[in-house]
């Protein structure tokens, strides 16, 4: 164990400063003070350079604020332009109170934590005047000066020189035993205190993601007081909240299919005109409903009819060609061997809509020579 | 300690010889003793009936602030015209109450203004608790505060950002900035004192504690050369800071065009305005505690006076400031801007408008007496005035402005609910519940920097180390 420096007392700033140029004379090693406040003129008398921090201060506050400007023009004037009181969107006058605000975040935390970290290399625990006696009595009234081994210490002479010069109280302190800044044991803890610190986040998140949504405050606006369909309501008698058609109504566009057989059915003519609309939305509808299986063309060859058992019918055989119109009609009301019933899915004049499109398709594919405009 | 005055200053005429600024003898050690010794003391019994009053008012406020985010801010009064109420006016209020621990830290500091030592500390957590108390409003006044976060120019999958445009914006980063500065330059302002505190505590636990946020601070010289500029550097940034948070603040009025709201003069005036506002609370404050805290002989009546003076001259200038918004309203012939100051002083809300004028311009002008200056029932109720013609103030500015602007057929009184009351004690419950707390677990003086100005503390002058 090695001597890392010899601390002298003093109870007042002026007794401290008569001392130092006398120990600094015999040239022991480097010197250093310890003191509850700063004292004046402290710098020259340990002719310390003078302190970085400035020119720090003003190149990180100049950074800070071009990195403002930088940062509130590229938003503003290129990635997502917005014209806002008739401005440019590059005007750069409005952009300076947030310029001066970072520039000012910029120079104080590098006069803050450049002062701590970089120039003082704090937070620091293991300096030996931390375990000295004699700190009691630095952060409250007393006055040290240290004469501190560069690189090795001739105890005795210091003692010696700070006795001449009249310090009050004298004590060694020895340098503490250190390892390798990077020992195994540093390694190990930071690594389980990062692991530690993800463990308790990962729960945190976790649980937060779990609860949160229960809450409803951050539930945005999704838990409303509305009873959905299908839900069960104590608020009628019957138990549900549907309800059922006022007896002996009918909804409009809901008509009863009051047509008994196919044969009735043939005798039906379409209500619709030809229009363009009436046709539009007879295709809308067939391709919904009809064109999976009857195909596009209508000529039985759909996406679906490979994948499923029946052969769904072609539409242009010579048959369908002269079928009648309420028999087409029945098809989508009643459905036909397989084909099950459109009913539910289309309204009155969506169906007769479908009869329209199937016959032009069927015109389309069979059209002759006087049909080419 | 007059004796050593003399002595010291031998040479000087009497006119030029410095007043004392702390009273009796008192040393390094004995001002440890008397400052960071209140913490190793159990509190005294009056302390926690102020703690249990405050912090019911806090916890009930945070009550109301939760009804508020759970319901949604329609509990509120707010409603067209008057988007903006009780929570934009405590905001305000309460970053202008912070600026007076700046000002004192730091600009006073810039001008060597010693007798600021004393009280700086105090000043500076109050700014830090002011600000706390103000970042509330914004955050509940956006309704959906989990998502305040939207605030903030950050990368997001909706592939939009703020409107760096807008004053609102602005205020995010001042108040923000604001704060991360206060708290910086608070904490560093206390690393030594907390050294001390380590230094001199027995108990285990509080040593642990002090030991690690102290950061092993040991008062090298090398340390305090590099921590004296640090101090003098963010003194100056925060000299700056506090001149521009509040006319970042005025901003989200004076740019728009609410009559009564688009003036030149808001920055100034409102800087005035949080200044007066804050060291009239700082002079309430710092009485209750240099009683209850026996710290007379350092926090002394000159201080009290001192900040009495800083009183009077700011009730001056916002006197200026109000003849001012009533000349510019007067001389620019717009016939909205005259009907806003006309209900100032005689519409429905007129009784607020003379409230203000009287408590922040009437009253505060008994403190040009020197009695006035010097006694506490005086000063208090002069406090005590400024405290709330301050808050009327900013009622005035919302609330008379936005009830009664261009389309009469839009205008609408303006009806405060229970919670907004509630919200508004519940900030002041807030404020000093954390100065209770403050003036127990830290040092409220700075004692490093008080050490450094008692008489004798700094080596004599001349070349002559005797």
């Amino acid at each position: 164990m090695r001597d890392f420096a010899v601390l002298g007392l003093f109870d007042s700033a002026d007794a401290l400063m008569a001392a130092i140029p006398k120990v600094k004379e015999k040239q022991l090693g480097r010197l250093e003070t310890y003191t509850p406040y700063p004292i004046h003129g402290m710098d020259e008398a340990l002719e310390l350079r003078r302190s970085p921090l400035g020119g720090m201060v003003l190149g990180m506050g100049i950074l800070g604020a071009l990195t403002a400007l930088g940062f509130q023009y590229w938003i503003s004037a290129v990635d997502y332009p917005i014209v806002t009181g008739g401005k440019a969107p590059g005007s750069w006058e409005a952009f300076v109170p947030i310029m001066f605000e970072i520039m000012v975040a910029f120079a104080t935390f590098t006069a803050g934590l450049g002062m701590l970290l970089l120039l003082n290399k704090l937070p620091f625990f293991g300096h030996p005047i931390l375990t000295a006696k004699a700190m009691l009595g630095i952060t409250r009234d007393r006055f040290a000066l240290a004469i501190e081994a560069d690189p090795e210490l001739d105890t005795e002479a210091a003692k010696a020189a700070l006795n001449a010069v009249g310090a009050l109280d004298i004590e060694v302190l020895t340098r503490p035993e250190q390892g390798p800044f990077l020992s195994a044991d540093f390694i190990l803890r930071t690594t389980s205190g990062i692991f530690i610190a993800c463990l308790v986040a990962g729960l945190a998140m976790y649980g937060a993601v779990k609860l949160m949504p229960v809450l409803s405050p951050v539930s945005h606006m999704l838990n409303q007081p509305r009873v959905n369909a299908q839900q069960a309501s104590s608020f009628f008698a019957d138990g549900r909240a549907m309800r059922m058609p006022v007896q002996g109504t009918v909804a409009r566009g809901y008509l009863p299919f009051g047509v008994a057989s196919p044969e009735a059915a043939a005798a039906l003519v379409n209500p619709l005109p030809r229009t363009p609309e009436v046709l539009a939305m007879g295709r809308q509808a067939f391709t919904v409903r009809c064109a999976v299986c009857h195909g596009p063309a209508a000529n039985g060859v759909g996406s679906l009819g490979s994948a499923y058992g029946a052969k769904p019918a072609n539409l242009q055989a010579p048959q369908f060609l002269a079928y009648p119109d309420g028999k087409i009609l029945w098809a989508i009301v009643n459905g036909k061997n397989a084909m099950p019933s459109q009913a539910a899915d289309l309204t009155e004049e969506q169906r007769w809509a479908v009869v329209h499109y199937v016959r032009a398709l069927q015109r389309a594919q069979n059209a002759k020579d006087e049909d080419i405009p | 300690m007059k004796a050593e005055t003399s002595t010291m200053n031998a040479e000087f005429p009497d006119i030029l010889r410095e007043i004392p600024l702390l009273e009796g003898s008192v040393t390094s050690g004995s001002l440890d003793d008397q400052v960071l010794g209140v913490t190793d003391r159990k509190p005294p019994r009056r302390w926690f009936v102020a703690m249990a009053f405050t912090s019911t008012l806090m916890l009930l406020g945070f009550g109301f602030i939760g009804y508020t985010i759970y319901t949604g801010i329609g509990v509120w009064g707010n409603n067209s015209p008057v988007f903006w109420a009780f929570d934009i006016i405590n905001f305000v209020f309460w970053v202008g109450i912070g600026h007076a621990g700046t000002l004192i830290s730091a600009i006073l500091f810039i001008f060597r203004m010693r007798w600021r030592n004393a009280i700086a500390r105090f000043a500076e957590a109050m700014t830090i608790f002011a600000v706390m108390c103000a970042g509330i409003f914004p955050l509940i006044h956006v309704g959906r505060p989990w998502l305040a976060f939207w605030l903030f120019p950050y990368p997001n999958q909706r592939a939009v950002w703020p409107n760096f445009r807008s004053p609102l914006l602005w205020d995010v980063f001042a108040v923000s900035t604001y704060f991360a500065v206060s708290a910086m330059f608070w904490y560093l302002g206390l690393l030594p004192d907390i050294a001390s505190m380590r230094d001199r505590t027995a108990n285990k636990w509080r040593k642990l504690i002090y030991t690690v946020i102290s950061l092993g601070w040991h008062g090298s010289a090398r340390h305090w050369q590099h921590f004296e500029k640090a101090y003098l550097l963010l003194a100056g940034l925060a000299t700056g800071l506090v001149l521009s948070v509040h006319s970042v603040v005025s901003f989200d009025f004076a740019t728009s065009v609410v009559p009564g709201w688009h003036m030149t003069i808001f920055p100034p005036y409102f800087v005035a305005g949080a200044i007066f506002a804050g060291f009239a609370m700082v002079v309430l404050v710092l009485v209750v505690v240099r009683e209850s805290m026996q710290l007379k002989n350092l926090i002394t009546l000159r201080h009290l006076e001192v900040m009495n003076k800083v009183i009077l001259g700011m009730s001056c200038l916002m006197g200026y400031s109000y003849a001012m918004e009533g000349f510019t309203a007067w001389y620019s012939q717009n016939v909205y801007l005259h009907h806003t100051f006309l209900n100032i002083i005689g519409g429905h809300y007129g009784w607020a408008g003379w409230l203000t004028i009287s408590c922040n311009i009437f009253i505060p002008q008994l403190l040009w007496f020197k009695k006035c200056r010097t006694s506490y029932f005086w000063m208090i109720l002069v406090a005590v005035a400024v405290t709330v013609g301050m808050w009327f103030e900013r009622f005035v500015i919302i609330v008379i402005s936005l009830h009664q602007d261009y389309l009469p057929s839009a205008w609408r009184l303006y009806h405060p609910t229970l919670v907004d009351f509630g919200i508004l004690l519940g900030s002041f419950g807030l404020f000093f519940t954390l100065v209770l707390l403050f003036a127990r677990v830290l040092p409220v003086i700075a004692t490093s920097e008080v050490k450094g100005s008692l008489p004798g503390s700094q080596p004599r002058p001349g070349g002559e180390h005797a």
